[in-house]
């Protein structure tokens, strides 16, 4: 088990800069979650971290150990491929002992480890196939064993369920993350599914334009985001052009429509000056819940309404701009058709202020 | 039930068309490498083995045969050799230098066989190490005009090959050299062998530019041939053909033989 450490990490391609200084501590044992669109230098930085990748400037450091000028086969760290890389002309008892032959294990050293590594992924009875008669979900059982077998300080996983269908999917989510809970191995996985990265991991870093935009665990990246950029790629959210009055101790007053209201912010935002108001859906209160809250109360009025099942979901207008509200769909809660007015409102904690994209400073 | 077949009867026609256009001349050699007659005539007088025995005790055509045989043997190994490394080169390199050099490699294929021939025959003379009118110079030559059809199959199987197999083999703890062994060229194997079968195929039936490089005792087998029709117009010639015909066929049949064997093998 080992602990990792990026230190400002960069890779550039000629002008264009893949991954811009990337900085980042990965305790022992932890799941860590590179989330982020295509593009936005996730793969780089994991390539980077197994070797395949230079990097332009920077070190990874595993365990105290600066690996960076180590080729990938002197750096103890297992990948898992997006296509599983299994390879062809060998059955899945050679793949999984190919790290251990190079190692030069014995023989009954590797049937030993081969055997083992199969029965953790549910597999044994496949020694002899071959890649072309395992599906997906097997390949990457494969996959996974091949590199467990031989101990890796690191595991990376490189978006390793984007090849599954649905089910599948949900499935191996949550076989990987208890998996990597019982070895305890420290773990990067790339991907760009919120809802792999919400689900599975110990902290989450969301990369944006070769940066981490924010690092931290699922909740506070969910409920805490950071910057616009976060709160749109991870969930739903109404951002809503606000007036900022004042910000005093992580608490802004803002001004919505003639109304003044309490949200919380990290950043400092100059006095009178255009902010944005982040809400999730689901924070929205309507009716008596927001009565029922004491908290300030807006007027809006009903656009439409979507029955999802469990959930209702309804576009109000509010102040001249559009906000979507989820409530729950259970007989004993008002309901609203479009073109009522309705009192909306939300607790303070759950909405928050950001600065104008590229404006504002941070004060953590 | 009638099964729609895909290949409308006009294509089929065409087809037919051109496999005997090009199977016929093939048929007429072996018959008239099997004439009872005294002159190469078609259709043949009758049926006799007179100049298959002919061949088998020509003090020209067995020699040149069997040089051929070698010589195509050599070249094959080189240009296998040669030619895969240079694919390697070619799909694996982000040297500027690479699309200059791949049509280095291909020019051998583009430039007639005279001009080829031509040149290095003059090449050989002008460095003057001894390499003209020799067997080295005449493989060197078989090289050049071999290894295109090698970098050609093989480059298309590189291409094809997913990079992350070699990766992960990199990171399971393998070299470069060893994830080329284990990894790499298990998987490329069909390319090779294909490009291989070309390069026999073709530096057994090279002609023009062995004529400049071969010497009156460094005859190849199409030399042989050539100089024996001009001088006498002997069926031994048709009967050196028929074993040319068959050799070709034979490594062909084999070669693929073999590495289907191999698949069949992986398959079980």
């Amino acid at each position: 088990m080992s602990d990792i450490r990026l230190e400002q990490l960069t890779k550039s391609y000629g002008d264009s800069v893949a991954v811009d200084s990337v900085s980042l501590q990965i305790r022992e044992g932890e799941f860590y979650a590179l989330l982020g669109p295509s593009g936005c230098g996730k793969s780089t930085t994991l390539r980077m971290v197994a070797g395949f990748v230079k990097p332009t400037a920077g070190r990874i450091v595993v365990d105290g150990q600066n690996l960076t000028p180590l080729p990938p086969e002197k750096r103890d760290i297992g990948i898992v491929f997006q296509n599983y890389a299994i390879f062809p002309h060998m059955s899945v008892a050679d793949n999984i002992a190919f790290g251990l032959k190079l190692r030069k294990k014995s023989r009954s050293e590797i049937d030993t480890a081969v055997r083992a590594a199969l029965e953790q992924v549910g597999l044994t009875g496949f020694e002899d196939r071959f890649q072309r008669n395992l599906s997906g979900g097997q390949q990457q059982r494969v996959a996974l064993a091949r590199v467990l077998v031989t101990e890796p300080r690191i595991l990376l996983l490189d978006e390793p369920l984007s090849a599954l269908d649905k089910t599948l999917r949900e499935e191996m989510k949550f076989w990987i993350k208890n998996l990597q809970q019982k070895l305890g191995i420290t773990t990067i996985y790339v991907t760009h599914d919120q809802d792999e990265a919400l689900t599975m991991s110990d902290r989450i870093g969301v990369m944006r334009a070769g940066q981490i935009e924010q690092s931290g665990t699922p909740q506070q990246i969910y409920e805490e985001p950071g910057t616009l950029f976060v709160t749109s790629f991870i969930g739903q959210s109404n951002i809503l052009d606000v007036k900022c009055l004042e910000v005093k101790e992580h608490k802004a007053t803002i001004e919505l429509g003639g109304q003044v209201l309490q949200a919380s912010t990290h950043h400092l935002i100059g006095k009178g000056t255009g902010a944005k108001l982040v809400i999730r859906p689901e924070n929205v209160l309507m009716g008596q819940e927001a009565e029922a809250q004491g908290v300030p109360l807006l007027a809006a009025t009903v656009l439409d309404e979507t029955y999802q099942g469990a959930m209702l979901r309804y576009r109000l207008e509010v102040a001249g701009q559009e906000i979507v509200a989820e409530r729950q769909n259970q007989f004993h809660l008002e309901k609203w058709d479009p073109g009522a007015v309705v009192r909306i409102g939300w607790t303070e904690r759950r909405a928050r202020v950001l600065p104008e994209d590229g404006a504002g400073s941070s004060s953590g | 039930m009638d099964d729609v077949n895909p290949v409308p009867l006009t294509f089929r026609f065409i087809a037919a068309l051109a496999l005997m256009v090009l199977l016929v001349p093939v048929l007429i050699v072996v018959l008239a490498g099997l004439n009872s007659g005294e002159y190469l005539t078609f259709p043949p007088e009758g049926f006799s083995l007179r100049w298959v025995e002919n061949f088998f005790t020509s003090p020209t055509f067995l020699p040149a045969f069997k040089l051929s045989f070698g010589l195509a043997l050599a070249t094959t190994l080189i240009s296998t050799v040669l030619g895969t490394l240079a694919s390697i080169f070619l799909t694996r390199s982000a040297s500027k230098a690479r699309e200059f050099l791949r049509g280095l490699f291909f020019l051998p294929v583009v430039l007639p066989g005279v001009v080829l021939g031509l040149a290095l025959y003059v090449f050989f003379i002008w460095t003057d190490v001894g390499l003209a009118r020799s067997l080295a110079g005449l493989i060197i030559g078989h090289v050049l005009v071999t290894m295109p059809f090698v970098i050609a199959t093989v480059t298309a199987s590189l291409v094809d090959l997913d990079l992350s197999v070699e990766e992960a083999a990199r990171s399971l703890g393998a070299t470069p050299l060893q994830a080329f062994w284990k990894v790499t060229l298990p998987l490329i194997t069909p390319g090779i062998s294909a490009g291989s079968i070309f390069a026999f195929i073709v530096s057994f039936g090279q002609f023009e530019l062995t004529l400049f490089l071969a010497t009156p005792d460094l005859q190849t087998l199409p030399l042989a041939i050539y100089s024996s029709l001009r001088y006498a117009f002997e069926p031994t010639a048709a009967a050196a053909g028929i074993f040319a015909i068959c050799l070709v066929t034979v490594s062909t049949l084999i070669s693929t033989r073999l590495s289907n064997l191999k698949k069949l093998l992986s398959r079980r």
